[in-house]
């Protein structure tokens, strides 16, 4: 419906909007999938811990798009950045309709958005995932790792020799990439609410055990940490008490994902005080200390 | 629904390409707006479309008829608390709580490069008095660069925004001080939220205004039965988008029928039909809204629908199609019938 030529992004510098054809939409872990989508023009762009936006084409309920974060960047032969990844898990009106899309059917989609996660200066990196919160981390950890080059410019080559993933879910069954996640050399440790693999218990004591391990670690330790606000509270509050730098990336429910239309507020410490900022474009990716946490507003807001 | 008018207009779009190349040329966009004079009819709504800067990627943004940035206040607002929006069948439910810096800060961070865009900028501000409406009309009548102001007096979301868009007289005076203390052309967007918005039109007009902007949003709500809360935080909100596409109609219909004061369409406008549609029924322009925040291309998109469409009626400019809608009786002089 937007153009005659579906595939062809109309509009490229940083942003871009388009219409595509999904290649392959996959079911991972329970109620998660793994979608893939071509886009050159957005893939060489994006840098790890954007988001984009994705919307089923031409259909008015659900209407908005929803924010999924990169999980990777599709490679051709020679290396080339030329499709998007994303792993998203079931629990609103688009991704139900969307789990049941099938090769061949088209997205509106648009990216990269957001700031994303600087480039990582620390010898160990701490990735800690509670829920869904593990999909912008496969980027980060192959960035870091010196595995694979973002964005364009090409952003540097890093070499951070350690880089851990703490992914904690309810049960085994809800684990999503953790073979994706090894593969690219990263340590992962896992901790599930019901015992069903790794450690029985929360993501947030992994975490506490690693910051202790890490206590000695020379050249500097970083955590970042996706997941429900609770458990970022959490994460925040640990890192402060062992003086380590985190950075968290929020799950902000969002309309336009492009700053335009003030949804997607956090209270983000502005001198003495706090203010609204728009997560789409201030973040989703905050300095952890910047956040004032708060009570979680009532209800499911079925965005997603 | 989409898919079906906008495919069936796509190939419309065809036929008339291969018709004439050079009839894209012919077709006069420009609308009159009171003092206000339009390059073409597609506008972006206020508070759908930020500062317009966030668009500069994706939009060319001089290309519009005119760019309405999020409505200003005196004071900053810090806003509503979150939840902000929540979707609901083909529409969304908001109440931002017209979250923004204040006019000082408007006029040093935003109209500058506004004034740079070349489209008419559009500012629309809301007061909570008489006199504060007075005050930033007269701050901005200083200020290069604005082609138009839109009194927002319609906003759903904060106490006392729909005061002068809820009765007639008030409405009147409230346009009529702003009238006196500006040379600016002004529109005036009406709320939907009334028993007879057309009355609300007549005040606005007698008041002077150049042009009404209708609709804002329609008050609703949307619950969580299982944990018993309403989803906004503000409880209560704006429904935009598709939904209300019918009652904008309806209301540009009944508007049209009792002012001959130029009119603005809004509400659930994504398409190029769409569009026609307001257009024929008596709207001079419109806005598109919560569009731009699941098609961020949409407006530019649907200008180049423009003018096929436009042909496809056998006319040669927006202004002949204006109110041509079968039975519509358009009074003829300007002002209430
Ligand atoms: C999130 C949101 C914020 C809005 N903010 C404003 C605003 O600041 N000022 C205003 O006059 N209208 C505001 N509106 C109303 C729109 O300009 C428009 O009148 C309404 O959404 C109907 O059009 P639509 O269905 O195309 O969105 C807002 C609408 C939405 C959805
Ligand atoms: S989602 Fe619209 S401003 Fe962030």
């Amino acid at each position: 419906m937007i153009d005659s030529d579906r595939q062809t992004p109309r509009y490229a510098d940083t942003l871009v909007h388009a219409s595509v054809p999904i290649v392959s939409n996959e079911r991972i872990a329970f109620d998660t999938y793994r979608l893939r989508f071509h886009c050159a023009e957005m893939a060489t762009r994006f840098v790890p811990g954007q988001f984009l936006m994705v919307r089923i084409d031409g259909c008015q309920d659900p209407l908005l798009g929803r924010p999924f974060a990169l999980f990777d960047t599709v490679l051709d032969a020679e290396e080339r950045p030329i499709g998007i990844d994303v792993v998203y898990l079931v629990k609103g009106k688009l991704t139900s309709r969307l789990a049941k899309l099938e090769r061949g059917a088209v997205l509106g989609v648009w990216g990269p958005l957001g700031n994303g996660f600087a480039p990582v200066a620390a010898r160990r990196l701490i990735m800690a995932a509670g829920g869904i919160g593990q999909t912008p981390f496969l980027a980060l950890g192959r960035e870091s790792l010196g595995r694979r080059a973002y964005g364009t410019p090409a952003r540097p080559i890093l070499d951070v020799p350690d880089v851990i993933l703490l992914y904690g879910a309810r049960s085994a069954d809800r684990l999503a990439g953790v073979d994706a996640f090894r593969d690219a050399g990263i340590d992962v440790r896992i901790a599930t609410e019901d015992g069903s693999a790794g450690h029985r218990g929360r993501v947030t004591e992994l975490l506490e055990a690693c910051l202790a391990e890490s206590a000695s670690a020379r050249g500097g330790v970083q955590v970042v940490a996706c997941g429900p606000d609770p458990m970022l509270e959490a994460v925040s509050r640990l890192t402060r008490e062992a003086r380590v730098a985190c950075r968290v990336s929020l799950e902000t429910p969002m309309a336009c994902g492009i700053g335009i239309c003030f949804s997607c507020v956090a209270r983000v410490r502005d001198g003495e005080g706090w203010d609204y900022r728009r997560t789409c474009v201030e973040g989703p990716v905050f300095a952890a200390d910047s956040i004032v946490w708060s009570v979680k507003p009532g209800g499911r807001n079925d965005r997603a | 629904m989409i898919e079906v008018g906008e495919s069936g207009s796509r190939s419309e779009w065809t036929r008339s390409d291969v018709m004439s190349e050079t009839s894209r040329s012919d077709v006069d966009l420009a609308v009159p707006i009171g003092r206000l004079r339009l390059p073409n009819p597609i506008l972006v709504a206020a508070g759908t479309f930020g500062y317009a800067r966030e668009m500069e990627r994706v939009v060319d943004l001089g290309r519009l008829g005119g760019v309405l940035p999020k409505t200003i206040t005196w004071e900053p607002r810090i806003g509503n608390a979150p939840w902000r929006t929540v979707e609901t069948a083909a529409g969304l439910l908001n109440s931002i709580g017209l979250d923004n810096d204040g006019i000082e800060a408007f006029i040093a961070h935003h109209l500058p490069y506004l004034r740079g865009l070349g489209s008419a900028v559009i500012v629309s501000i809301a007061g909570r008095t008489e006199d504060e409406f007075v005050r930033m009309a007269d701050r901005l009548a200083i200020e290069p660069g604005i082609a138009a102001l839109e009194l927002n007096i319609s906003c759903p979301n904060v106490a006392h925004g729909v005061d002068f868009g809820a009765d007639a007289e008030k409405c009147r005076r409230v346009v009529s001080r702003v009238r006196g203390a500006t040379d600016t052309a002004i529109l005036t967007k009406l709320t939907p939220n009334v028993t007879r918005i057309a009355d609300i039109a007549e005040g606005a007009t007698e008041g002077g205004t150049d042009g009404i902007s209708l609709i804002n949003t329609v008050l609703g709500m949307a619950v969580d039965w299982r944990a018993r809360r309403p989803l906004l935080g503000n409880r209560i909100g704006g429904l935009s988008g598709p939904a209300i596409k019918p009652i904008a109609l309806r209301c540009i219909y009944q508007v049209a029928e009792r002012v001959s004061t130029p009119l603005i369409g809004i509400g659930g406008i994504g398409s190029i039909d769409d569009v026609m549609e307001f257009l024929v029924t008596g709207a001079s322009a419109v806005q598109i809204g919560t569009a731009n925040y699941y098609d961020p291309t949409v407006s530019t998109r649907i200008l180049d629908g423009l003018p096929d469409a436009v042909r496809e009626l056998g006319a040669r400019s927006v202004i002949e199609i204006v109110g041509s809608l079968e039975g519509l009786a358009r009074p003829g002089a300007r002002g209430p019938a």
